[in-house]
């Protein structure tokens, strides 16, 4: 095991660069996860970290080897592909032994460590079928158990569970989650999904256009998001956005919303006074009721899930944002979602009252996109 | 209902007609070799010989080289197939795999190879074999059937290539293998039906040449082809008719058995590697 540094790696295809100096240590027995939309380069600097893309620019050392130039077999990795990649023509316990036989390891020694790492997946019963014999999650444990049999350095996971079904999708984040705990072994994990990363990783890289925009453990991104984006990207449903104007009141600022003139929770208040600004607030944070900051709407739709409830309100058109060009979704410039927990029932053509509190607000620059504090 | 059991009716007939029209050449190739030379030309055609001579497959072998014509042909069909496979499974490989500036129109101009007439390339070729000094050897016909060969298997398992996902061939290199291990140890297994579908095409073009044979190896008997043997059986002013369509059937029976034994692997090969 050992921790990796990847310094200001780079990638271009032509006039296209997809990777804008990346850097990021990892320490070692960590669990990383590179998250973001699609394209947004993070399947791009896993296959750079493994060795099958060559960078453009920078370096990447595994432990206190440099393996920029090293060919992925050398490298001391193990991957785990989105749609497995096991061979076909081989059994399970040779696809598994398969990265030890190449390694030229003693038949003996192969045969133990499959068998070792088949009883801790429970595919011990499954070591002479072939991959086309396996069911999806069975095939998904066998390309865990290739990658556990090397003992290498660092796992490298490229969605490994997107291609099951939800409800073994949930079970297996848990079991690569206790795996890990177990062998302690350095893993990067991309996903698009953000409950995987909140669920999995001990720290969260954040992506967008080849670009980090935060490296956080997930607690720490979804109290504090860097910016706009990961405010937006992480939590579900979405952090809602209100456009706003900052106003100075006594040392702090204020900003007028849904009518009431409500104090901002940043430091410096003073210096945001006439200042565009987006105010953020989180659905699970608006609750149902008067509290502190109370509004009446008209809900344009209620989505009821037994124990939750999602109140669709369309936003007053003073907080609605211009539309981006970066292809945001409509309804989120123009609703605001309510996540109610454990709600009454009620009629959706009726009003209702909410309510949050102020010090749960983010404060955003609305040019800029960046958090103020 | 009724108009469907009619439309079953028409088909059934119509596919009937084609395997007659299919079949009867081989049919007639058959009686012709079973009946005495002097019923061939009787009117009305008998459609079965009285009596049919079985003995004639022997007594041709007895007479003529066939063996020897059939050992060549397979030795030149054989040694044009392992050449012809080397090379494109490496070029298919490439051109599936490699993004190279140009690569696309090499590919095609690849192909515009197997467009030219094989005739048109038996000059040039000549001119080639005559200073290598390969006139009359059989390795003249394997290096011609091979080029002859090898723009299509390139392009045939090129899209056989194109089917298998490259990640598996990324998860035996981080495995440790190099990129020419993990295409012999991964990719090539797994592409099994299809080299075997490009294999099979190879060996029935160079077994069913005559053209290259006829001009290459007219010189040297010893190193005739089956197709070459049996026109020699043509005489100038007589033809034995029955003794040529006997032979034929010999010639014919190796590749017919290798079809009928592996047609079904052929069809799914071909159509695998036709899929994207």
């Amino acid at each position: 095991m050992a921790g990796i540094r990847i310094d200001s790696v780079t990638k271009s295809y032509g006039a296209l660069t997809v990777l804008k100096a990346f850097s990021l240590d990892i320490a070692d027995g960590e669990f990383v996860v590179l998250v973001g939309p699609s394209g947004c380069g993070k399947s791009t600097m896993l296959k750079i970290l493994a060795g099958l893309e060559e960078a453009s620019s920078g370096t990447i050392a595994i432990g206190e080897r440099d393996v920029t130039d090293l060919a992925p077999g050398d490298r001391d990795i193990a991957m785990v592909f989105q749609n497995y990649a096991l061979y076909p023509h081989l059994t399970v316990a040779r696809n598994m032994g398969f990265g030890l036989k190449m390694r030229g390891t003693d038949a003996g020694e192969i045969d133990r460590r499959v068998n070792d790492a088949a009883k801790i997946l429970g595919i011990d019963h499954l070591l002479e079928r072939r991959p086309r014999a396996l069911s999806g999650g069975q095939r998904q444990r066998v390309a865990l158990g290739r990658a556990i049999v090397r003992e290498p350095q660092a796992f490298l996971m490229d969605e490994p569970l997107s291609n099951l079904d939800a409800k073994l999708r949930v079970h297996t984040r848990a079991e690569i989650s206790a795996l890990h705990k177990r062998l302690r072994v350095t893993t990067i994990y991309v996903t698009h999904d953000q409950t995987e990363a909140m669920t999995m990783a001990d720290r969260i890289v954040i992506m967008k256009d080849g670009v980090i925009q935060q490296i956080a453990s997930p607690d720490a991104m979804f109290r504090e998001p860097a910016n706009l984006f990961v405010a937006g990207f992480i939590g579900s449903p979405g952090m809602n956005f209100l456009k706003a104007k900052a106003e100075a009141a006594g040392g702090g600022a204020t900003a007028k919303l849904f009518g009431h003139d409500v104090r901002l929770p940043i430091a410096n208040g003073g210096a945001l006074a006439g200042r565009e600004i987006v105010v953020g607030l989180r659905p699970e944070h608006i609750a149902a009721g008067p509290g502190q900051v109370s509004f009446t709407v008209s809900p344009r739709l209620i989505e009821s899930l037994g124990s939750e409830q999602y109140v669709y309100v369309d936003l007053p058109e003073e907080h609605r944002r211009e539309a981006s060009s970066g292809g945001e979704d409509e309804s989120r410039r123009t609703s605001l979602i309510a996540r109610l927990i454990n709600p009454e029932p009620r009629p959706p053509e009726a009003t209702l009252t909410l309510s949050f509190d102020p010090a749960r607000l983010h404060v955003f620059d609305a040019a800029s996109g960046e958090a103020i504090r | 209902m009724k108009r469907k059991a009619t439309r079953h009716a028409l088909l059934y007939v119509g596919v009937a007609l084609t395997c007659a029209i299919l079949v009867f050449p081989i049919y007639w190739l058959v009686v012709t070799a079973l009946s005495e030379p002097s019923q061939l030309r009787q009117l009305p055609p008998s459609f079965w010989p009285d009596k049919p001579r079985w003995g004639v497959f022997g007594q041709i072998m007895a007479e003529r080289p066939i063996l020897l014509w059939l050992g060549n042909s397979a030795l030149a069909a054989i040694g044009a197939v392992t050449i012809s496979m080397v090379v494109s499974v490496l070029a298919g490989y490439s051109l599936s795999r490699f993004r190279v500036r140009g690569g696309q129109s090499l590919g095609l101009f690849i192909l515009t190879a197997k467009m030219l007439p094989a005739t048109l390339l038996v000059i040039p070729l000549f001119g080639i074999f005559r200073n290598l000094e390969l006139i009359g050897s059989l390795w003249s016909i394997i290096l011609a059937h091979a080029t002859l060969i090898i723009p299509f298997t390139t392009w045939m398992l090129k899209g056989y290539f194109d089917t298998i996902p490259r990640e598996l061939e990324q998860a035996a290199m981080v495995d440790g293998c190099s990129p020419l291990g993990a295409l012999v140890r991964v990719i090539l297994p797994v592409s099994a039906p299809g080299l075997a579908a490009t294999a099979l095409y190879g060996f029935v073009l160079s077994w069913s040449d005559y053209a290259y044979a006829r001009t290459f190896l007219t010189n040297a008997q010893g190193n005739w082809t089956a197709n070459l043997g049996i026109t020699t059986m043509k005489g100038e002013y007589i033809s034995n008719w029955s003794d040529i369509s006997a032979a034929s059937i010999l010639v014919a029976l190796p590749i017919l058995a290798i079809y009928l034994f592996l047609e079904r692997y052929l069809v799914g090969g071909l159509t695998a590697g036709a899929e994207k």
